[in-house]
């Protein structure tokens, strides 16, 4: 059974003009695509005056966020993080330019929030899966060996492409940033094949919106309200969205392991939020997205203010709301 | 079963099929049935109840083999009476329920591109979202025992703002879908499609060609009394193919049977390790659910308030509105309200099965179904795959117990590839390498 770590959804509408006018002086042809790939389903609705274009551009789109799959699943034993998780301890391997990236911008994430994320936190994760697959709570002393493998401190990282681990047991888990950079790949190889107006949704927890649809200045995107009360949205222009959350809780059970592990207390992070983070790429709104989750209003709104260009919002079932604007406005009410 | 509209239609043995169903609700054409009789077809027409009779009057005349009933889920209650009138009253004619609540199985996005220029995101969930009969199939088979669920649905061919044409993938996917799950469906053809195939058309003849080579893989099967395995029992008041609970148990690979609260004393010690019951228990009900806990059963109870001779024991309050009551070996939690989040719901049905008595489980098969079959000893004989993604995934399946043979086989491939299964703790893991949209495991344990 494999756990998405990445659920949470953000609703969205985009007020297309499919009006008369705009569809004749344009004549941009809608094509839409999905596809199953990173344990979710990416979907691509794009314009162009050619559909065979459009289609074309996201046949290719696709391939790309396959190809960093291939390079970042942990579950695909073949893959360069696997490979790496196996053989990089206490000694240098030479990886792919991508998976080098990403790690990098991980690894700037984890100094950011002071280790609150952390690419590093697999054996606590997996240790707390198995919980919620029916086995018992993690006893301390399992606690305890799990916590020693854990640290980005352990990561070392050698321009151009050399990783190394100082430790025995570290393990990189992606799953917090991989889909956000597939989603930008995508986005530059619809951009690379004369795709300016489209749409990326990386399963509603990853949105990158390019351009805008036809007639329109941006797109429309309505964020995830666990209130179903306060109806937040923005507009995007070449921006992308994430959101993340907890796990929900148990009907049946004492106690929610629930997906995101806080490596500062090796347990399940408990809070009631879910944050949205608009930023301009999907890479830093995925990271930051895990961050701010874990790091709360308090600590994230003094994150976001030293990240140019993006914005974020908390909000709880009760209708909380923190927000942090330091980018595209976050709008309120039905539409 | 595939129904037809046109006015020629391809001969049996190009066509693959050998039942085809003409609606009573466009305007029969009495040559077009005939011929197909000629063409050794055997010939269906499906009618609402309301015309059941003007049909059957009609068809034990023309000689067609039968009547499909369509009958809505509302009007569900007074079928079996109809049709056992219907039947002794036109002997020669078959008449078959059919279920009109199916849903094009689809692995779906959550974009929505609506006509009238609105897009959104759908609700969130932790998994990729499958459209799937198999629930409704289920409470079908418990519904009317007597006939293999068949069921119809309509095409979504209308999506984010496009007009898209049935694909070979998704009929085929329809197809797999009934077959593994040992229903029959009726498949709405295309009108497109059956003008193409009328005039030889080889594109669509070859779309055609991919579908059949599944319609195939399930028509060559010899189940052998092959029965779904099951070790969870749900237990309803009421028989609902919507019910948003089952269908997420069923989305879970949770191998479950459905039977009515008057059904309950049906429900042995020996056969299901948890039942869920979402009914309210009366008297003798509760005294069986109170005997099959002591004996080291699970139960849960969902939203069902009475008092119960489990409430002399000490409460254990497991969350805001769920209370368990230990009883001999066994549990029961009663859950006081309704299943609010049928995802998280059936997550919490997994864990508490617990690793022990989880019959099947997938990795990597978040687009998959899976159904065990056993054998009339018990013996889990085969698995069916679906794949609703209908992209080649490779998945990893581990069953309970040991089996020392694994045999693979799929439309494409055909049958059999020998996988290596490896066992332990009472448990055998296998790997498919490809499960493109339809694929069966053989298990043998000699």
């Amino acid at each position: 059974m494999r756990f998405d770590n990445r659920w949470a959804a953000v609703l969205l509408v985009s007020l297309f003009s499919f009006g008369p006018s705009v569809q004749s002086s344009d004549r941009q042809i809608l094509v839409y695509q999905k596809k199953y790939i990173m344990g979710t389903v990416f979907e691509i609705a794009a314009y162009s005056g050619s559909s065979e274009q459009a289609s074309f551009a996201i046949e290719k789109a696709f391939h790309e966020i396959v190809r960093i799959d291939d390079l970042m699943s942990n579950y695909k034993p073949e893959s360069a993080l696997s490979h790496l998780n196996q053989s990089a301890h206490f000694h240098a391997e030479s990886v792919p330019p991508d998976l080098y990236c990403v790690i990098q911008q991980a690894v700037q994430f984890s100094k950011l929030s002071d280790g609150k994320f952390d690419i590093t936190v697999a054996p606590l994760v997996n240790l707390w899966k198995a919980a919620l697959l029916g086995d018992s709570i993690p006893s301390a002393a399992q606690q305890q060996q799990a916590e020693a493998c854990v640290g980005y401190e352990k990561i070392a990282l050698t321009p151009p492409d050399q990783i190394s681990f100082q430790s025995a047991c570290l393990q990189l888990d992606l799953g917090a940033l991989g889909k956000g950079y597939a989603v930008d790949r995508a986005v530059a190889t619809l951009y690379s094949l004369g795709i300016y107006n489209a749409f990326i949704n990386a399963g509603g927890s990853t949105i990158f919106a390019m351009g805008s649809p036809p007639g329109q200045t941006s797109w429309l995107v309505h964020l995830r309200d666990p209130s179903h009360k306060v109806g937040p949205y923005v507009m995007l222009s070449n921006e992308s969205v994430s959101t993340s959350e907890q796990s929900s809780a148990s009907l049946l059970g004492r106690d929610s392991a629930g997906h995101i592990i806080d490596p500062a207390t090796g347990r399940p992070l408990k809070t009631e939020f879910a944050v949205s983070v608009i930023a301009r790429t999907a890479t830093l709104s995925d990271g930051l997205s895990t961050t701010l989750l874990l790091l709360g209003p308090m600590q994230g709104k003094s994150l976001v203010n030293r990240t140019p260009d993006t914005s974020a919002i908390w909000l709880s079932p009760k209708a909380q709301i923190e927000t942090a604007i330091y980018g595209p406005q976050i709008l309120f009410g039905k539409l | 079963m595939v129904q037809w509209s046109n006015s020629q239609l391809p001969p049996p043995s190009s066509l693959g099929v050998s039942d085809v169903v003409f609606s009573w609700k466009s305007r029969l054409r009495p040559s077009l049935l005939a011929n197909a009789r000629k063409q050794g077809y055997r010939v269906y027409v499906e009618a609402p109840l309301q015309q059941a009779t003007a049909a059957a009057e009609e068809g034990a005349r023309a000689g067609w083999t039968g009547l499909l009933l369509n009958i809505p889920e509302s009007e569900r209650k007074g079928t079996r009476t109809a049709a056992t009138r219907l039947r002794s009253a036109y002997p020669k004619l078959k008449f078959l329920v059919l279920g009109t609540i199916g849903k094009q199985p689809q692995m779906r996005g959550s974009l929505v591109i609506k006509n009238d220029s609105v897009l959104e995101v759908s609700s969130p969930t932790a998994q990729p979202w499958i459209d799937t009969n198999l629930a409704a199939i289920k409470v079908e088979q418990r519904r009317n025992q007597a006939q293999v669920p068949l069921y119809t649905f309509a095409w979504v061919t209308s999506k984010q703002g496009q007009q898209r044409s049935v694909t070979a993938s998704d009929y085929s996917l329809a197809v797999a879908e009934a077959g593994a799950f040992h229903a029959d469906v009726v498949l709405q053809l295309d009108k497109r499609l059956q003008r193409a195939l009328t005039n030889h058309d080889p594109e669509a003849w070859a779309l055609w060609s991919q579908v059949r080579s599944t319609a195939n893989f399930y028509s060559d099967l010899t189940d052998g009394g092959l029965q779904p395995a099951a070790n969870v029992a749900v237990v309803v008041d009421r028989l609902d193919t919507r019910d948003e609970a089952l269908n997420l148990l069923a989305r879970h690979n949770i191998p479950f049977q459905v039977f009515l609260a008057a059904d309950l004393n049906a429900v042995g010690v020996g056969d299901f390790n948890l039942v869920i019951v979402f009914a309210k228990p009366d008297k003798v009900a509760a005294e069986h659910i109170a005997s099959l806990v002591t004996r080291g059963k699970t139960v849960v109870l969902v939203d069902a308030h009475s008092s119960y001779p489990w409430h002399s024991n000490q409460p254990i309050q497991l969350n805001e509105h769920t209370v368990s009551y230990l009883l001999g070996t066994g549990k029961i939690l009663e859950l006081s309200e309704p299943v609010t989040d049928p995802e998280a719901f059936a997550q919490d049905i997994r864990r508490l099965l617990g690793k022990r008595d989880a019959l099947l489980s997938l990795w990597n098969g978040l687009t998959s179904i899976a159904v065990g079959y056993k054998d009339h000893s018990g013996a889990l004989k085969a698995i069916e795959f679906v794949n609703y993604a209908t992209d080649p995934i490779r998945v990893q399946v581990q069953v309970k117990g040991s089996f020392t043979s694994i045999r693979y086989e799929t439309p494409e491939h055909g049958c059999c590839q020998s996988l290596v299964p490896v066992t332990h703790d009472s448990f055998t893991e296998f790997v498919i390498p490809e499960l493109r949209i339809a694929g069966r495991a053989h298990l043998d344990s000699q």
